[in-house]
């Protein structure tokens, strides 16, 4: 394991850069053991998803568009379609109560969008959390891909006091 | 053997201060050569708390829906028939944490059937990446509830193992295209040949009748059977005429450092008309 700061590692990266082999000819096998390329991909949290308060009894939704949305930003490759999936929770998990202590989550048709290249969920593309998207980084420059997520709680009037968590999977696949 | 590590470019996202979820993840795609039966992905943790990293392999290839966009098919259980290395490709390790500003590196090693036939075989490698807590922020409710999400950032690439001559090419045929509002929109059917995914780019250019180039797209993709993509455009309000879209696949990407990879195959050419009224 290597402990690196982050300009040592950018500089690491190039140290590393070592070409050597014949050029092949078209269509031979190529010798490779590690590729190759000029990005990786990173995603970054821009804002946590936020319900706010959350009254017993009453529905408390948050729209992706919202200030108080979950936003992502993915650094990838310029141009590159990438399917976005999310693996999301039906309920909540009350971790300071007794077992079966729950809040259910929802997430509609509408309650995700992504776009490329710019970070403003108005008049990106929507689609459903539940069934993904395929989604495309920005051009050269800005190869970037944002994404934002609401969804609704709906806390039961009989709702125990405490935390509730879930858990929430994103899965980015290059196409 | 060509070895080359290049981690650089996506470090960029280091500058900001953007809090980091999950693990850096580089290249996006990784050849592995028969000869070798090695390689590797780098992992790098740019945020400020320790990161559980864990490694699974499945078998899938990108491919269309009905309406043009590119999704990744899944067989949880691929036959014969399918060239997958899921069944005898193994990454070391599965389980791992990633400390914040380190960087760590999974192996991948293959171990094929004896008789493996020569050709590219496929799997995806996905990298699990547990980001801690995404608190609820500015709660302060009055009865006593409290929201919390966990997120888990998975990231999928593709692997692929070439054993003995592999080839490829694409024919192109069926090209349509769309202004949709101020968006070219373009279709095409691609055929893979050979017997090697067909990685490239989809290059387009809007002609007017004078000759001009009014907008432009390039567009990476991978061929691995047949795909039919629709591909988007913003070109912006164009004057009534006459155009001409000129579509070209070519065995290029921008993206791989080492050209080598990417195999060669002649482009395939088509242009559409287009009438602006």
């Amino acid at each position: 394991m290597n402990r690196l700061a982050p300009p040592l590692l950018i500089l690491l990266g190039g140290l590393v850069l070592v070409r050597h082999g014949a050029a092949q000819a078209p269509g031979a096998s190529v010798s490779a053991d590690a590729v190759v390329v000029t990005v990786g991909i990173a995603m970054a949290s821009l804002r946590d998803l936020a319900f706010g308060t959350v009254p017993k009894g009453v529905a408390t939704p948050v729209l992706p568009t919202a200030a108080n949305a979950g936003a992502w930003q993915i650094t990838g490759n310029a141009n590159a379609f990438v399917s976005i999936a999310f693996t999301l929770p039906t309920q909540l998990t009350n971790i300071q109560a007794l077992p079966g202590s729950t809040m259910p989550i929802a997430f509609s048709a509408t309650s995700a969008i992504w776009r490329r290249a710019n970070n403003n969920p108005a008049g990106g593309n929507v689609f459903n959390p539940a069934t993904g998207a395929t989604g495309r980084f920005g051009p050269p420059g800005n190869p970037t891909l944002y994404i934002w997520i609401g969804g609704t709680v709906n806390p039961a009037l009989t709702a125990k006091p405490g935390i509730y968590r879930g858990a929430i999977i994103v899965s980015l696949t290059y196409l | 053997m060509t070895r080359v590590l290049w981690v650089a470019a996506a470090l960029g996202l280091l500058g900001t201060s953007l809090d980091a979820q999950g693990v850096m993840v580089a290249p996006h795609a990784v050849y592995i050569d028969h000869r070798v039966r090695s390689g590797s992905v780098l992992l790098y943790n740019p945020g400020t708390e320790p990161v559980e990293v864990t490694i699974s392999t499945f078998f899938g290839y990108p491919t269309t829906d009905s309406a043009g966009a590119i999704v990744l098919r899944t067989v949880a259980a691929p036959d014969s028939t399918l060239p997958s290395a899921a069944a005898w490709m193994q990454a070391f390790p599965r389980r791992l944490t990633v400390a914040p500003l380190e960087r760590q590196t999974v192996r991948l090693l293959a171990r094929p059937p004896v008789n493996l036939a020569d050709g590219e075989y496929w799997l995806r490698l996905v990298i699990a990446a547990k980001a801690g807590q995404v608190p609820i922020t500015g709660v302060s409710d009055t009865s006593g509830i409290q929201v919390g999400l966990t997120l888990e950032v998975r990231t999928v690439i593709g692997v692929a193992y070439r054993k003995g001559a592999v080839s490829t090419g694409v024919t192109l045929s069926n090209v349509r295209a769309q202004l949709v509002g101020d968006t070219l929109v373009t279709w095409s059917r691609l055929a893979r040949r050979g017997n090697a995914a067909y990685v490239g780019t989809v290059r387009g250019r809007l002609v007017d009748s004078a000759g001009a180039v009014r907008a432009a797209f390039n567009s990476p993709l991978g061929v691995y059977f047949t795909m039919e993509p629709r591909i988007a455009t913003v070109v912006g309000k164009l004057p009534r005429g006459r155009y001409w879209l000129r579509y070209e696949v070519v065995a290029e990407r921008e993206d791989f450092d080492d050209p080598r990879l990417v195999l060669p195959a002649p482009v395939a050419r088509d242009s559409v008309q287009l009438l602006v009224p």
